[in-house]
This record gives structure tokens, C-alpha cells and sequence, in this order.
């Protein structure tokens, strides 16, 4: 195990072509799915590749489950990354894992405590509509999955308007985003390379129930303007960061334009455009993750048994 | 729908029949009865109320805040024989989990990766954008009434 142990650390960086051009280029469908597996799978190896440069690091530890012969001198020059590498990896995969743990148990509380607050409600119906003078519209994961609009965001839409968003949100639990979102949340908290990964899953997901909710009414436009009119009554409630005052536009214009635009096709870009090379080039950078990721395994694991006396 | 503002965490001082319970305070109290109420299978008595939230509550405890979510008219009672049974109003549920709901959405900032949001907050300049996006899409005159209502 040399240098290539690192590989899965920084491989992650090949997903950023896809991750921006997946939002012009796939149908978001296939974008949720592709860049989820991307994320998923570098996250394995990016964790796998730490952990063994974290076995290394207790090397130095008295006490550690290790053989004694580990410090042998011939092992040392194999193994060529002690004490800076290994406590350093040592400090990352505690700092990843408290991350991981921390981003997992967030995500049960919340989904615990929407259930719990909906549980009052008749589960004849899995829509909720709550008195609140504040507007907004959420799809809460969980059995059954429901659906909760306050009575400011119906009111602020006509009912052909209700019934696309109704669609786009049991377009989410239906398709179960939630599990993408999680996906997606974990892997960038094990690696921040694939912060940009994250965001375009979030942002695929909500394309991908807008599409749906524009297939279901049978109205792209339509679909449009139910998301449009749903944002401009929530920015009068909720004052926008003021931090994202420049550049390029809000997801919300952009799922607006991109309904006002004719339907991206199913199927896979050219391998020749650019989208195209961008999946390949992640396909590459995981599947190269993966090779790296294991071949230090297999070669962390010969040395152990080659350095173990019986 | 009275029951979605802010009057039922219950300003008011309890009576302090227990000493011990007051740092709950009436508001969380009121809270659980009507969450016991939601959850029972039919009109039920003050004492299954008070055996369903454990015991620890008086029976006084319990007939006051029942009384008081009577008044509220968050509750109905009907008599049975000699005793009274309680059912929680029906637009008391939607307010009760209305509250909730408010109470998780204000307190987990980061909710979005978990209950998909159908929007999110814009900037002025997406609020522009999006403005010009409406024009376009709508023809002229049919939508201007209730796009700039916000």
C-alpha cells in the first residue's frame, strides 16, 4: 500500500462535471439515482481508505490489537506513513464518524417528531391540512407518509394550482427522496468532496417531483406556476439569507424555467457531449475509488498476516 | 381554529395543586390531555385519562385542565350514567398539531434534507426573476391579481 491508499480520498473531485451538468443534461430520475450510487459508493471507499490509514496510525499505540512485530523495521518501510498520516487519519475518521452519526440521528429526531406531531390527525386521508397563517407545504416520510399544507399555502393557490403541488409532494414519498436526501447527506459528511454531489441530488429530487406533478395534472406550465406563486407568498414570510445575494439564480427559478421548458428526454446523454464524458468520468473516479480502496484492504491484511508470527 | 394562536400553552398560573409539576406547566399538561384524548378510541372518562398519562397526575389535576379545555371549547363532554366522558373537539387536532408543527419547523433549521420542502426561500433577486418567469408563462392580466399578493 503506497500513495494509491489516498486515491479515495480526493477521487471524489471526478463527480463535480456530472454533479453540474446533470441538472441540464439527465432526466431527474436518472440523475437522483446515478449521483446517489456516485455518492454512496466514493463515500465506502473514501471511508475504507481512511480506516486503513487509521489502522496504521494506532500502530503507534501501545496496547493496539496489532501484532507486536508490526514495528518492525522492514514493516515500517512498507507501511511508510506513520505518525503524521496515522494521526491525522485518526483524528478524520473520528471527526467522520461523529459527523455521520450526528447528520443520522438529526434526520430520525426530525422524522420522529413530524410523526409525532401528525399523530392527533385521522389517518383516513394522507394529506393534513393545518390551520396556520404561515405558508408551507412539506412531505413527512415515515407510515403512513402524509402529506402537510398549511391553510396559507392552500389559500394561496387555485385548485388547479393545489393539485400539482399535492402531486409533487406524493411525488417525494412515493419515490421516497427521503432515502436519496439521507444517502446523499451521509456521503458528504464522510467526504466533503461531495458536497456538490449532495446539492444536486437535493435539487434533482425536487425536479423529479415536479416532473411527476406535471405528468399527473397533465400541465407543465400549470406545474410551473403552482411552484412560482407557492415561493413568492413564502418569501414574504420567510426573509431570504442574505449571504446568497449574488450570482446565479435560486433552485426555485430554475425549476421554474426548467418547466417552462420542453421535457428532458429518458434517455442517456451521448457518450461524445459533454454530459456524457462527465458520467464517465465519474463512473471512472468510482470505480478506480473502489480498486484502491480494496487493493489496500487485501494489501493492509497480507501484511498483518505476513507480520503475525503463527 | 381559535386553538392555533397562542392561547393554549396557557398563560395563566396553574393552581398548584402539585408543587412539583408547575415547572411543566399548564401549557405542556393541556398538551397531553388532548394528545390522550385524540388517541382514544371513543368519549372516556377523567380517570382513563388520568391512568393514561401514568398515574402521576390527581384526578383534580386532570378534571381542572379538562374544565379548562372545556371552556376553551378544545373539548366536549357528555354525561354517561353518573359520570361525565370527555372526547377532544375535532378542530382541536388540526390546532394542537398545528402547533407542533410550527414548533418543529421553527426549532430544526436544517429540516429541508428531511421533509422535502415544496419551496424554498428566495433572494430579491430570484423573487425578480421569478416575477418576469410568471409574465411570461401567463398571458397578460391573468394572474397579476394574485402573484404580488405576498
Amino acid at each position: 500500500m503506497g500513495f494509491f491508499v489516498f486515491l479515495p480520498l480526493v477521487l471524489p473531485l471526478t463527480s463535480w462535471p456530472i454533479a453540474r451538468l446533470a441538472e441540464h443534461h439527465l432526466h431527474p430520475r436518472r440523475a437522483v439515482r446515478l449521483l446517489s450510487w456516485i455518492g454512496v459508493s466514493m463515500a465506502v471507499c473514501s471511508t475504507l481508505a481512511l480506516g486503513l490509514l487509521f489502522v496504521v496510525g494506532t500502530a503507534q499505540i501501545p496496547g493496539n490489537p496489532l501484532p507486536d512485530s508490526w514495528s518492525d523495521p522492514e514493516i515500517r518501510t512498507a507501511v511508510p506513513f506513520h505518525e503524521e498520516v496515522g494521526t491525522a487519519a485518526v483524528v478524520g475518521l473520528v471527526t467522520v464518524l461523529t459527523a455521520c452519526s450526528r447528520s443520522l440521528r438529526r434526520h430520525l429526531r426530525i422524522r420522529a417528531r413530524a410523526q409525532r406531531a401528525l399523530a392527533p390527525m385521522p389517518l383516513d386521508s394522507d394529506l393534513v391540512v393545518l390551520p396556520d397563517p404561515e405558508p408551507y407545504a412539506y412531505a413527512v416520510p415515515g407510515v403512513p407518509g402524509r402529506v402537510v399544507v398549511s391553510t396559507a399555502m392552500m389559500d394561496s393557490l387555485d385548485a388547479d394550482e393545489q393539485r400539482a403541488l399535492l402531486a409533487h409532494e406524493r411525488s417525494h414519498l412515493a419515490n421516497r427522496h427521503h432515502r436519496y436526501l439521507l444517502a446523499a447527506q451521509l456521503a458528504s459528511c464522510v467526504n466533503p468532496f461531495l458536497r456538490p454531489l449532495q446539492k444536486a441530488v437535493g435539487y434533482a429530487t425536487e425536479r423529479w417531483a415536479d416532473e411527476e406533478a406535471a405528468g399527473s395534472v397533465g400541465d407543465r406550465r400549470l406545474t410551473a406556476r403552482a411552484v412560482a406563486r407557492a415561493a413568492l407568498v413564502t418569501r414574504s414570510a420567510v426573509p431570504a439569507p442574505s449571504f446568497a445575494a449574488f450570482a446565479a439564480p435560486g433552485p426555485v427559478p430554475r425549476r421554474v424555467t426548467a418547466l417552462l421548458s420542453p421535457a428532458l428526454g429518458e434517455s442517456w446523454p451521448p457518450p461524445a457531449s459533454p454530459a456524457g464524458l462527465a458520467a464517465m468520468v465519474a463512473a471512472a473516479g468510482t470505480a478506480a475509488s473502489a480498486v484502491f480502496a480494496l487493493n489496500a484492504a487485501v494489501a493492509l491484511l497480507l501484511l498483518v498476516k505476513a507480520a503475525t508470527p503463527w | 381554529m381559535e386553538l392555533a394562536g397562542p392561547d393554549p400553552e396557557m398563560g395563566e398560573s396553574g393552581d398548584g395543586e402539585e408543587g412539583g409539576r408547575r415547572r411543566r406547566g399548564q401549557g405542556e399538561l393541556a398538551t397531553e390531555v388532548l394528545t390522550v384524548l385524540h388517541g382514544a378510541p371513543g368519549p372516556v372518562t377523567a380517570s382513563w385519562v388520568q391512568e393514561q398519562l401514568g398515574g402521576e397526575l390527581a384526578y383534580t389535576t386532570v378534571m381542572t385542565i379538562l374544565s379548562r379545555l372545556l371552556a376553551k371549547q378544545a373539548v366536549s363532554r357528555s354525561r354517561v350514567g353518573r359520570a361525565y366522558v370527555w372526547s377532544a373537539a375535532a378542530d382541536a387536532a388540526a390546532g394542537l398539531t398545528a402547533r407542533r408543527m410550527r414548533r418543529l419547523l421553527d426549532t430544526e433549521p436544517d429540516r429541508d434534507a428531511v421533509l422535502a420542502s415544496f419551496v424554498t426561500a428566495l433572494t430579491p433577486e430570484d423573487e425578480q426573476l421569478l416575477r418576469s418567469l410568471l409574465n411570461a408563462a401567463d398571458p397578460p392580466g391573468s394572474g397579476a391579481g394574485r402573484g404580488g399578493g405576498g
